[in-house]
């Protein structure tokens, strides 16, 4: 068994003012903090318990720059065999399509029964990269699975719909299924292991290496501007101390009939 | 080499004053005496680290002053959790605050950029940009984003300007001290926050660090291996300070007062004197103490990764003992001089319905009082 995961690197942003930046075409993420995406890390959680129970050999993909292989490094920490990290200058703002490109160029040379990514990315929350890169690879895929069981060459996979419904699909291998997070608890990743792999080859590919020009991962969706959305009505922003805030809070529940 | 040999469990004769004085005894299944006996006997710690309450214990260290042996216990349950987070299999609450201390540098995941924030309209040097200084204060995460906390730390900041003081902090820089992660077993974040940590002394050049907190005194004081630099904790730069005249608490606080010694500052530092006499120095205020205090303090629960993480302890929790025996004696209010014992005592006095009849207070907030400083 051949699992790939496909990782990304994103800006954690929880209590973070955003702000565009001059350009309009990003937020600013100088000075915030990178994690592996929340979605990622279940599913690289799941493709390491299939090693654990069925034996089979994880890749771990990312497309980024040097500071993108701390993702790399916290995946072979967890247990993943090889680290594959794609970076090229002209792959400049890339959208999910040409990240899929990619993605896809380098995965049909790797022997590959399963390909697992997160539903989605913190970042832009797309939801793109995984389905388009299952169409590239002419494989089956679903996404939102929240739990998967492999047997003789399938898999069965749960679906989150809508409404608290699921569904259950029989699908084929070779298949790309995206995570939703809940699938598993993913564990926790020490400093020490991470310094253990510290050393590790990471295989660095750019687009010559994987036989791509240039026009082949121009972006199909350009970003025209970024900005804030206006401020609507009936929002009220609370302001004050503690106490005050509190109170403001009780007073509009107790009004609405919360409490 | 193994745990026994590490901790030369060989030693232990069995003689139970490590269970006998361990303040989680009362309401968790966790036996100290057993676990080392355990750890000992099996071929390896694998069935000890099935146990879950081994994240009860608060690594208040009682069981290691008791030993009549000098075996550590306490460090052994470290060394246990060092195992299990390892194996990446811990607790959510542990992962959560291990990874949020990585990432923002605080065990609560709140942002660095507001570290500072706790300032509010106060002005203070940040080091090294803001010039030099010769005292470091360093706030601690819980006082840097906890709004019970914060006018605490304003206040130790106006009472050293009061005392003319030259001191600065590291704002947003500081990065948690660590002292809590270590405890959890998180040995590689350890090292890694005091390298952060240590650079920013270094960096600031002062000649000594003033902390909010005993679990950031501890640390730094004998898990640092701070060279040349004086580290205290604020009790003990207070009581120096009145000691020397140049603070004066002058109006009375007519208040019937039990103090609560913290485990890191008190059992673990042997810091016992410095805050009662800040309290003794304040005028009318009448000091009470526990049956159980000084070495014999009873834990309140907070330490060694338990502001996270709940455990599997039931019964009433040793904070509600704690605020109960307060009111039983009489005493109007209850002062700590550290942050994690404040915050579970208050919730104490909440869960037990006693907000009329008791309050509990940082000695900061007191002495603030007898200066007549806005807190």
């Amino acid at each position: 068994m051949d699992v790939v995961v496909c990782l990304k690197r994103v800006p954690e942003v929880a209590e973070v003012d955003l702000q565009v930046d001059p350009t309009g075409k990003r937020v600013k993420t100088e000075g915030l903090p990178f994690v592996l995406n929340d979605w990622d890390s279940y599913a690289l959680e799941e493709a390491v318990r299939i090693k654990e129970r069925m034996g089979a050999k994880v890749t771990a993909v990312t497309v980024g720059g040097e500071e993108d292989e701390e993702v790399l490094r916290r995946a072979l920490a967890l247990g993943a065999d090889q680290a594959i990290r794609i970076s090229d200058p002209r792959l400049q703002a890339p959208d999910a399509f040409a990240i899929a490109r990619v993605l896809a160029q380098l995965i049909k040379d790797l022997p590959h029964d399963l390909i697992l990514v997160g539903v989605q990315a913190a970042d832009d929350g797309y939801a793109q990269v995984g389905p388009t890169l299952a169409e590239l690879l002419g494989i089956p895929h679903a996404t939102l699975v929240t739990s998967l069981e492999l047997e003789g060459g399938k898999a069965r996979v749960r679906r989150e719909l809508e409404a608290g419904l699921e569904e259950v699909l029989e699908v084929e291998l070779p298949a790309l299924f995206s995570i939703q997070s809940g699938i598993n608890e993913p564990r926790y990743v020490s400093i020490l292991g991470i310094r253990r792999v510290a050393k590790k080859e990471i295989k660095i590919l750019g687009l010559e290496a994987l036989g791509l020009e240039p026009e082949g991962v121009r972006p199909k969706v350009l970003l025209e501007r970024l900005f804030s959305p206006p401020v609507g009505e009936g929002a009220e922003i609370i302001t004050g101390g503690v106490e005050e805030v509190a109170e403001r809070v009780a007073e509009i529940f107790e009004r609405g009939g919360v409490i | 080499m193994g745990l026994g040999e590490r901790y030369d469990l060989y030693a232990c004769f069995q003689c139970g004053k490590c269970t006998g004085g361990c303040p989680l005894s009362l309401r968790s299944p966790l036996n100290v005496r057993v676990l080392l006996r355990e750890v000992l006997l099996a071929e390896g710690p694998e069935g000890v680290l099935q146990r879950p309450e081994l994240w009860d214990c608060t690594t208040c260290a009682t069981c290691t002053l008791r030993c009549p042996r000098g075996l550590e216990p306490s460090e052994v349950i470290v060394a246990l959790r060092a195992e299990l987070v390892e194996s990446g299999r811990i607790p959510k609450a542990v992962i959560d605050a291990l990874e949020a201390t990585y990432v923002h540098g605080n065990p609560w995941g709140r942002a660095r950029q507001k570290r500072a924030d706790w300032m509010g309209e106060l002005r203070v040097k940040v080091l090294p940009e803001g010039g030099r200084a010769e005292w470091l204060y360093f706030v601690g995460c819980a006082p840097s984003y906890d709004p019970r906390l914060q006018p605490i730390a304003r206040v130790l900041c106006g009472v050293m300007e009061q005392a003319g003081l030259d001191f600065g902090v590291l704002g947003t820089k500081e990065s948690c001290c660590g002292n809590e992660i270590r405890r959890m077993g998180e040995e590689g974040l350890f090292e890694e926050l005091r390298q952060q940590n240590k650079e920013g002394f270094r960096a600031s050049g002062v000649r000594g660090v003033v902390t909010t907190s005993p679990h950031c005194m501890n640390a730094f004081r004998r898990e640092y291996e701070l060279e040349g630099l004086r580290v205290l904790h604020y009790t003990e730069l207070l009581a120096e300070l009145i000691a020397q005249g140049r603070i004066s608490p002058r109006r009375e606080l007519r208040q019937r007062v039990v103090y609560h010694d913290p485990c890191f500052l008190g059992k673990q530092n042997g810091v016992f004197e410095a805050p009662r006499d800040v309290l003794r120095g304040i005028p009318g205020l009448e000091l009470l103490e526990f049956s159980r205090s000084r070495e014999l303090s009873l834990c309140c629960e907070g330490g060694g990764g338990r502001m996270w993480v709940e455990g599997v302890g039931q019964g009433p929790r040793n904070s509600e003992l704690r605020v109960r025996e307060a009111e039983a004696m009489g005493a109007e209010v209850i002062a700590t001089a550290c942050p994690f014992c404040l915050l579970n005592l208050e919730d104490a006095v909440k869960t037990t319905g006693l907000e009329d009849k008791l309050q509990v207070k940082d000695i900061l907030e007191l002495l603030a009082e007898a200066l007549q400083m806005e807190v």
